[in-house]
């Protein structure tokens, strides 16, 4: 086997809080917390995920636009390839280790396309100028020939050479979308990392500008490292995909394997984000509820636990699992003390008379899709306890309670990666110890 | 379209090239060197090698002598051209898009004109016209079709009609106590004005733009202490300042602008930090610095222009209080009495408000309406030179 054209190693991005006269350092936002991946030459690899999940931060990251906190980037372009390891075990073409000549080779190695058309782009400098910086940046001082460069590359992306002395607010966004990909280009780079690039854009210019990302990757074997958060997208142009969330990498997989297989939850959950035709398929299938949480303290074990609804119940106990998910999101409200029985005492009382304490209990369970009895005798008795704490104004007791009796595996433990098939890999306690007897397990 | 059998991006040869070019200048730069290094050998003659008393250009026969406050003049007036005007020659579609926006205020194009009326005037005027003499015979002749008691002037230079005497076109705007042309004293004013409004915004701009820019990319406690530099800045008294040098060394017009403009810069930095730190959160900040770009040449080939671009509006908007500033200490006498400005103009003629009012009008209205134009042009300048915004409402 080759060697990848990029390889990634348990990248870390950790941004220090700091607080109080002496800037103490008092936590860290893990903005990208310990991603592994490759990618070939000529391979696109998509990076999806939830706003916030960390897939900008990594790109900045891989490319060295921000320091990363640790972590191996080995990067093998350049004609680089074929390099061993270092006796003390640092590779020598580790990105997050280069000195600054070598920053400047790997500049010319790998280049990036942001989001924002409108913003990437001076707008006090005509387009050509743009592009052709990069050239000057890296010592062509000849101007003519420079311009001859950029004119000859604004035409292969679809714009017409005449377009260098134009300003970008002349510009719509799909066109500038192709001068930013000109601009990546100029350095004839190995790789391009693309931070949602198309996701500024009308769908119909979204498609040109994917078949000319397309276009351009084959013609020039690029290797693309393409950040979306639309599944559609991806699916259209990615080879390989990493599905992230909050700063870890959940699944990777051939494009393929994982729309037709997935096997996180929170995969499956992106996958049924995607809109269909068909009016009479049910539309969206898996909801997920409440907001990603904060990468300052993500939640123990595994961190989607906290949303997944296929969270796992313990041993013994086997009840329906919306119940199961209703009541993890009541133990938590409670928790964190985020429930207000007065509020809710006041919101029944708004259809009438005087709140008795089973229509607040009845209320408390509507909104946490709990259903009128729970299927198991002992967590039925642990609810109504909790409840009768809480209706006696003792929310500090109910939480305590329900933390002792309602406990998931999933926030215990963290999951390991399980093989599901060739390059096919998800990190999710329910296939642990099933992946080695059932390589590709069809689940549900 | 490219031309045939040029080379295409992935046909560089980068090992080549990678150390050449470095110190590769523009050709403003180059023009700008190439001007700069006679005036300064100039400069550097005129303070070394010539007596005080002897003018400037008496090697090739001329009359006329040059101070400090000139020689800075000048070499702002190369900074204005080479950075400011060939720029927009160089880039014609910015410049028209420019012009197309700024030409929909009227009055910003009218104001535009009058400066450049004072801006030729004062260039060319001094060349042309001599120096206003002191003619007491001819004191005091009324403007051109206007008269005035025949007993006013001490001679009549055009006809006494009635036992009045009318102006003439000799003098079109009357003449002083002293029988100075104020027509010709105006002229000699907008080189002061000029001189004033260019040396002041150098000094403001450079001092500002050096210092907002490096306090807002240094951060942390630098940029703290750099800021609270400028709030002393800001709050301190420069019309006390400028008394005190006054009293101990003496003023002129070039210890006016120096001290004026150095306490004067405040407001610019802070805008110019404020402005910097929010252009270096965009994009094309990051796509430059992913370039290779070094954080100088980011600095130089992004920051200043945009913020630079900003700040032209806030600068034309300081000039009309430099030039009645001027005005006001002339007119409190501690101003320079030896440069023919407007300030000092009115300030001579306020004893004769009411028997010769055209001494203090001539000036005063010019005074006004220069500065009535620089605040018009800076309001235009604000609209025409942000062309993203408009961008983004279309």
């Amino acid at each position: 086997m080759t060697e990848p054209l990029l390889s990634v190693r348990d990248l870390k991005k950790h941004y220090p809080i700091r607080k109080g006269l002496f800037n103490r350092q008092v936590g860290a936002a893990r903005a990208v917390d310990g991603i592994s991946f490759d990618i070939e030459e000529g391979e696109t690899l998509g990076l999806v995920g939830e706003s916030g999940c960390g897939k900008s931060t990594a790109a900045s990251s891989v490319i060295r636009l921000e320091e990363p906190t640790s972590g191996e980037v080995v990067f093998n372009g350049n004609g680089r390839g074929s390099a061993s390891r270092n006796p003390d075990g640092t590779h020598p073409n580790d990105v997050t280790e280069f000195d600054d000549d070598e920053l400047m080779q790997f500049r010319r190695g790998a280049q990036m396309i942001f989001q924002d058309p409108s913003s990437s782009f001076d707008p006090r400098m005509s387009v050509g100028s743009a592009v052709g910086e990069l050239l000057k940046v890296h010592g062509m001082s000849d101007r003519h020939r420079r311009r001859a460069i950029v004119e000859d590359l604004l035409e292969r992306v679809g714009l017409s050479a005449s377009d260098f002395d134009r300003y970008p607010h002349e510009f719509s966004g799909g066109q500038k979308q192709r001068i930013a990909l000109a601009r990546a280009l100029v350095l004839n780079p190995d790789l391009i990392i693309a931070d949602e690039p198309v996701s500024a854009l009308d769908v119909s210019i979204q498609a040109e500008i994917l078949s000319l990302i397309d276009d351009l990757q084959e013609e020039f074997g690029l290797s693309l490292l393409f950040i979306s958060h639309d599944m559609s997208v991806i699916r259209q142009i990615c080879d390989r995909v990493a599905v992230m969330y909050l700063g870890e990498i959940v699944e990777i997989g051939p494009v393929e394997e994982i729309f037709t297989n997935p096997q996180h939850p929170y995969t499956e959950a992106l996958l049924s984000s995607i809109p269909t035709p068909d009016p009479r398929a049910s539309v969206g299938g898996i909801e997920l509820k409440g907001t990603v949480p904060s990468p300052t303290n993500p939640p123990s074990g595994c961190r989607f636990h906290t949303r997944c609804h296929k969270v796992i119940q313990p041993d013994g106990v086997d009840i329906d699992q919306d119940d199961w998910r209703g009541l993890l999101n009541f133990r938590e409200k409670v928790i964190t003390g985020e429930i207000d029985i007065d509020q809710v005492r006041e919101n029944v009382a708004a259809g009438g008379s005087d709140p008795t304490d089973s229509e607040v209990r009845a209320e408390i369970r509507r909104e946490f899709d709990i259903s009128e009895t729970v299927g198991d005798p002992d967590l039925e008795e642990t609810l109504s306890e909790a409840m009768n704490l809480l209706l006696d104004d003792n929310a500090e007791m109910a939480g305590e309670f329900l933390s002792d009796e309602i406990t998931t595996p999933c926030a215990q433990t963290e999951p390991e990666t399980t093989v599901h098939a060739a390059d096919h890999e998800s990190a999710c306690l329910r296939h642990e110890g099933r992946a080695a007897a059932e390589p590709n397990p069809a689940d549900d | 379209m490219a031309t045939e059998g040029s080379e295409r991006f992935d046909q560089v040869d980068w090992s080549d090239l990678s150390r050449s070019g470095r110190f590769d200048l523009s050709i403003n730069s180059i023009g700008m060197l190439l001007t700069t290094l006679p005036l300064a050998l100039l400069a550097v003659y005129d303070t070394q090698f010539i007596g005080d008393r002897t003018p400037t250009f008496e090697f090739i026969g001329l009359d006329r002598t040059f101070e400090a406050v000139d020689f800075f003049f000048i070499f702002t007036l190369f900074l204005a051209f080479w950075y400011l005007v060939l720029p927009l020659y160089q880039n014609p579609r910015m410049t028209r898009y420019y012009w197309k926006e700024f030409k929909r205020n009227r009055p910003a194009v009218v104001s535009m004109v009058w400066l450049g009326i004072v801006f030729v005037g004062g260039i060319i005027g001094p060349l042309v016209m001599s120096a206003p003499q002191q003619e007491l015979l001819v004191a005091y002749q009324p403007p051109v079709f206007t008269s005035v008691v025949e007993s006013t002037p001490a001679t009549c230079v055009g006809e006494v009609m009635n036992g009045r005497c009318h102006g003439t076109w000799e003098y079109p705007l009357g003449t002083t106590n002293a029988g100075r042309d104020v027509f010709t004293m105006i002229v000699y004013g907008m080189t002061i004005s000029m001189q004033i409004a260019f040396i002041t915004t150098t000094i403001v701009a450079t001092i500002g733009i050096t210092f907002g820019t490096l306090s807002a990319y240094s951060g942390g406690w630098v940029d703290e202490i750099m800021m609270r530099f400028v709030d002393i800045i800001l709050s301190f008294p420069t019309f006390l300042m400028f008394l005190l040098i006054l009293y101990i060394y003496g003023g002129g017009l070039g210890m006016f602008i120096v001290v004026f403009s150095l306490f004067a810069w405040g407001g610019t930095a802070r805008y110019v930090r404020s402005k910097s730190l929010s252009i270096s959160e965009e994009e094309f900040i990051k796509a430059s610095r992913i370039s290779g770009a070094s954080t100088y040449q980011v600095i130089r080939g992004h920051v200043v222009p945009n913020v630079a671009s900003s700040i032209i509006t806030q600068l034309t908007l300081l000039i009309p209080g430099f030039l009645l500033f001027e005005a006001q200490l002339a007119f409190l006498g501690v101003g320079d009495s030896t440069v023919p400005s407007w300030g000092q103009l009115i300030s001579a003629g306020r004893s004769d408000l009411s028997y010769a009012p055209w001494i203090v009008l001539a000036p005063g209205i010019v005074l006004f309406l220069t500065i009535l134009a620089f605040n018009f042009l800076g309001d235009a300048l604000l609209d025409a030179l942000n062309p993203e915004a408009e961008a983004e409402s279309e």
